[in-house]
């Protein structure tokens, strides 16, 4: 039972992480290597909103809203230049990493910070006792999920964005503005990452550099899922799964590179099959 | 119709990389009119369009619209002030529904009931498949669908990319009736790309031919234009 | 050009002097510290060496040469402090150091390289490969020390002065050999495959595996810095192996300019040895200046700092001569004109519901020349594809030659004698005119490492192409320099310097003009009716097919309609209707 709800909330995890990254992927065609660096600006939202002895809740609009900010500006002037380069924006994006880093670190130091859960305790769960917080992880992707099919099915923007990812010049064609399509879509994506950095402070620690392991999974979980919403969550639930067996049967370290080996195969043997699915 | 020119191509040449597959290309549409602009495969009518909507940029020349410049306005920007385009190439996001189509020549839902009344009157049909994807329509359906959202905004400068390419003769003539009235009732200005010549010459006031991207003879419809345009096109 | 082409060399020669120079006296003059720090550094030079030649000149971003280079140090300690350090150990260590990164080299490269992969994929490859190794490192136990590394194992006696000296003599063994390579015939190879993979398989040269080997040759290298790290440092640490420290390398590299082999190694010295003496100061104000001054690098000077240099001295090659090999009156023989040579049987072709070809029925011989007509989306290029790319998924089969090429990628299909002109032009973009003409000779004449040729003989009717369209006389010139329609005929000379039996055109006189059109007609009428090539030609211009065809085939909607001779197609009333309207045929 433990191990099946830890299979769940990992994968829920894994796609909280994963989805702004998506999200930029599919509209902008760019990867974002910034994506650890944002995370991490999430997370310190929550170690200052501990700090200063606020409702630890506060942390997340206060996270989205200056994770969308700084997205904004790198799209207006790092990402945009380099459209069509998309090699060198992963490396324009990489440096931007470092430098929120350590601007981070100049500013909060070096050291492991903690924060206060938003929640607590346990609770029963069919017999078995499970971590209160992992379980409103699941409920946490769950509600993005929702939130981005509703976005996209539901609003302008939404549409805008679809119609950008399916036929961007047809797009243009239409009289859409792809420009301020590209540019919301990386401030909801940068947003989002924050957001998942607070959600993820209670459950690790928060040092600078904590963003960038989990950048290299959600990087790969995109790679495989393509630009569908639906691909990343099964993609997350079946590497998530292997990652949960893996860790708990073999070795936590080698859990640890479950996610990347095996979308790397994947992408080798079947680079499409998880886009179809 | 009046002899004020709606659309004027002064000298514009454009083209992909380093090459000009349009040359200098100066011409003028008046208010009201139908023009057919025909012309072979590859020999730049496609690009012409684009050209106009800022699709590509023009490396020489310059487009304007009711006699003022349109320099460096943004696509979105020509299609929000009243042109349609009914594109060629890929014209249609095939996984998305009728109604989502029809929904994207807009910027915003708040006319859209009204603009999908105006073109229910023109293609019933749809009205009944909104929720259908596009992909799904059958070639016929699919072109009236896309001149169905190019209407949707109630153009006053409509550009066409060879509408009638693969179809029936009988949607063909239902496509000339649309335009005709269109034309007619609304005083829309209609630029129509096309190969199909018995097509074009039945609706169109006048027409022009081109020929590796430039205007090779023009005149206004009369009876000897199909054997000149044919001419022209010779094989 | 002459003149600047001297200075360079003189540059060059100068500074590999001053390099010797300070690498034999460097440890008179330096301290311990900086010594110390100027052996890392330059062994850091030598991955960022790897790296330029990976992803400056091939165009392959790689964050793995980390995870190469910690292998090679993890497997010279391993060996060191598990077996021993008697010489014949040290020299085991070295081998392994360089034997295993090139076999996991060939393994990242299997992986990450073959028909159809995209540079995002290789990228992506390349930054689980650390990832691995590290944690196989943290998981390794007593072996490989876990996390905190190993360290306490004897190394080459050679103390600091020694190391110095024996890492800068690598170093600069390693560039010089580098700048050599680059410079020479086959290593332009790697710029051919970064301006365009596509044309240099349709060359009949496999890129894959050519990036493979780079890739296993240059794990190798990295393996030599780690063996060199191991006994210099006396310590290996998973860090060695990591995803960052692999971008770090990257990081250098564009710094000091990507595409030059001076550049990354400077920048690397320099970098790594500021960070060390600017460290104890400003710890983290010094990477924050390193990582903005990369992001500006990347958006505004994507050359690095060496283009500031470089734009001073453009690349001249020597005075290249064309030279025209005898022409054998006939490539194919008159006697086997009658030979099929392509045949294609009820092909058919679909992109998911849409059928674009449908069961087409066509035989070639060599000395035709055949020209596909019909309106847009009748499926010409499409066909074209599926003549020149075995792996397209098609219906029915395609046989040249006596062989059915399903299955083969484009370079295989080449080797049966297909050449293949696209409709646009599809050379190399920062080559010269000679340079290309020099890679679609790579098939028949091995290039030489070490040189760079002055004198590129060609077929005969290639040199022809050159002869009529002026091109001859700009043998030096950057192609990026030329017009549409020289470009346009130096890919078809390129093609036809293949010596295909067959070769398939894609619009060759799109955005012509009208003498180009004529001299381009009378070449390919030469080069079929008297040389005895078979052509199959996609045109819209059907003045030019009626000029300069054999026979002509009619496409609408993916089925052949007609297939004449030029008078029974062009009097046909099926062409006049699908041409004057809307025919439904």
């Amino acid at each position: 039972m433990t191990l099946l709800l830890d299979i769940i909330s990992t994968a829920a995890i894994l796609f909280i992480v994963a989805a702004g990254l998506l999200a930029i992927f599919g509209v902008l065609k760019i990867i974002n290597f910034a994506h650890g660096a944002w995370l991490t600006v999430g997370a310190y939202c929550a170690v200052v909103t501990t700090e200063l002895g606020l409702n630890p809740w506060f942390a997340l609009p206060l996270a989205f809203i200056l994770g969308a900010l700084l997205g904004g500006l790198t799209e207006r002037f790092i990402v945009r230049p380099l459209y069509r380069r998309p090699l060198d924006a992963i490396l324009a994006t990489w440096g931007l990493g470092i430098v929120i880093g350590q601007l981070i670190t100049l500013w909060f130091g070096r050291d492991v910070h903690f924060t206060t859960a938003l929640m607590q305790g346990t609770v029963d769960v069919l017999g078995t006792s499970y971590s209160f917080y992992r379980l409103f992880a699941v409920l946490a992707a769950l509600a993005i999920g929702l939130g981005f099919a509703f976005l996209l099915d539901g609003t302008r923007l939404g549409l805008s964005a679809q119609a950008v990812i399916m036929n961007e010049a047809l797009a243009r064609a239409l009289g859409i503005d792809t420009e301020k399509v590209r540019l919301a879509t990386f401030m909801a994506g940068a947003g989002l990452a924050a957001l998942a950095g607070v959600l993820l402070a209670p459950m690790t620690s928060v040092d600078p550099n904590m963003g960038v392991p989990w950048l290299t999974g959600a990087f790969m979980l995109v790679m495989v899922a393509g630009t569908s919403f639906g691909a990343l969550a099964v993609a997350c639930l079946l590497f998530g799964a292997a990652q949960v067996v893996v860790s708990t049967f073999l070795s936590p370290i080698l859990g640890g590179i479950t996610v990347a080996v095996l979308c790397a195969i994947t992408l080798r043997i079947r680079p499409k099959w998880f886009a179809r699915a | 119709m009046s002899d004020a020119a709606k659309l004027q191509l002064n000298g514009i040449s454009s083209g992909y990389g380093a090459v000009d597959v349009i040359n200098e290309v100066t011409l003028s549409v008046r208010s009201g009119e139908i023009f057919a602009l025909m012309g072979k495969n590859g020999m730049g009518k496609t690009t012409l369009l684009k050209s106009i909507l800022g699709l590509i940029k023009l490396t020489r020349g310059s487009v304007a619209v009711d006699e003022k410049s349109i320099a460096g306005r943004k696509p979105s920007e020509l299609i929000a002030c009243g042109i349609g385009y009914a594109p060629q190439e890929q014209p249609l996001f095939q996984d998305l529904s009728i109604r989502d189509n029809l929904r994207l020549a807009l910027t915003s839902d708040r006319k859209l009931a009204a603009a999908q009344e105006r073109v229910y009157g023109y293609f019933p049909f749809l009205k009944e498949r909104l929720s259908q994807k596009a992909g799904t329509l059958s070639g016929g359906e699919q072109k009236m669908l896309i001149l169905a959202r190019a209407l949707m905004l109630q153009p006053k400068l409509l550009l066409i990319d060879e509408i009638s390419e693969g179809l029936q003769p009988s949607v063909v003539s239902k496509i000339a009736d649309v335009l005709k009235h269109e034309a007619a009732s609304n005083g829309t200005t209609i630029l129509l790309v096309e190969q199909n010549l018995d097509f074009a010459l039945s609706i169109a006031d006048r027409w022009a031919v081109l020929k590796l991207g430039a205007i090779d003879d023009q005149d206004t419809n009369g009876p000897d234009s199909r054997s000149r345009v044919l001419q022209h096109l010779k094989i | 050009m002459r003149d600047s082409q001297k200075l360079r060399l003189f540059l060059l020669v100068g500074l590999a002097v001053v390099a010797l120079l300070l690498v034999v006296f460097g440890p008179a003059v330096l301290g311990r510290f900086s010594l110390n720090v100027l052996t890392r550094s330059m062994i850091y030079a030598m991955l960022a060496l790897t790296v330029d030649l990976l992803w400056g000149y091939t165009g392959i971003l790689t964050f793995g040469q980390a995870a190469f280079f910690g292998v090679g140090a993890y497997a010279t300690a391993m060996v060191l402090m598990h077996i021993g350090a008697s010489p014949s150990l040290l020299l085991l260590a070295f081998v392994a150091a360089i034997i295993v990164p090139v076999v996991l080299g060939l393994i990242v490269g299997w992986l990450s390289f073959y028909h159809g992969s995209t540079p995002l994929y290789a990228t992506v490859i390349s930054l689980v490969v650390p990832i691995v190794m590290t944690q196989i490192v943290f998981s390794g136990g007593v072996w490989t020390g876990s996390s905190s590394g190993l360290v306490g194992y004897d190394v080459l006696p050679l103390g600091l002065t020694g190391f110095f000296r024996l890492t800068g003599f690598c170093l600069l063994v390693l560039a010089v050999l580098a700048i050599v390579f680059v410079r020479s015939d086959a290593g332009r190879l790697l710029v051919a495959i970064r301006d365009n993979e596509a044309r240099v398989a349709y060359l009949g040269i496999n890129p894959a595996r050519v990036k493979i080997l780079l890739t296993a040759t240059l794990a190798g290298v990295a393996g030599l810095a780690g063996f060199l790290y191991a006994n210099a440092s006396g310590v290996v640490a998973p860090e060695n192996t990591g995803f960052v420290f692999g971008t770090e390398i990257v990081v250098w590299t564009a710094l000091g300019g990507r595409g030059t082999i001076i550049g990354p190694v400077l920048g690397a010295i320099g970098i790594d040895y500021l960070s060390a003496s600017l460290s104890g100061d400003l710890p983290f104000l010094w990477q924050l200046v390193i990582g903005g001054l990369f992001v500006v690098m990347i958006i505004v000077l994507p050359g690095g700092l060496a283009s500031l240099v470089t734009r001073h001295f453009p690349r001249g090659k020597g005075q290249q001569s064309l030279k025209a090999m005898p022409t054998t009156a006939d490539a194919n023989g008159t006697d086997r004109r009658e030979d099929v040579f392509v045949s294609i049987e009820n092909l058919g072709k679909s992109y998911g519901s849409l059928a674009v070809l449908k069961g087409i029925n066509l035989d070639i011989r060599p000395g035709e020349l055949v020209s596909i007509v019909g309106p847009n989306g009748a499926g010409k290029t499409t066909m074209m594809r599926c003549l020149s790319d075995g792996t397209e998924p098609i219906e029915g089969t395609v046989t040249i030659n006596g062989h059915n090429i399903a299955g083969l990628a484009p370079e295989g299909v080449v080797s049966l004698g297909v050449g293949r002109k696209f409709q646009v032009a599809s050379i190399f973009d920062t080559m010269t005119v000679a340079e290309c003409l020099r890679m679609a000779r790579l098939r028949h004449v091995t290039p030489s490492f070490t040189r760079s040729e002055t004198e590129i003989a060609l077929p005969g009717p290639a040199a022809e192409i050159l002869q009529l369209t002026g091109i001859a006389e700009i043998m030096d010139r950057p192609v990026s320099l030329l017009s549409h329609g020289q470009r346009q005929a130096l890919e078809l000379a390129m093609v036809v310097a293949l010596e295909p039996k067959l070769i398939l055109l894609d619009e060759p006189t799109a955005g012509l003009t009208k003498a180009e059109r004529t001299t381009i007609g009378t070449v390919l009428k030469t080069l079929t009716a008297k040389l005895g090539f078979a052509a199959i030609l996609v045109e819209h211009d059907l003045d030019f097919v009626r000029d300069i065809s054999s026979r002509i085939v009619v496409l609408h909607h993916g089925k052949l309609v007609l297939d004449g001779t030029v008078e029974d197609v062009i009097h046909s009333e099926i062409v006049r209707t699908i041409y004057s309207g809307g025919a439904h045929v």
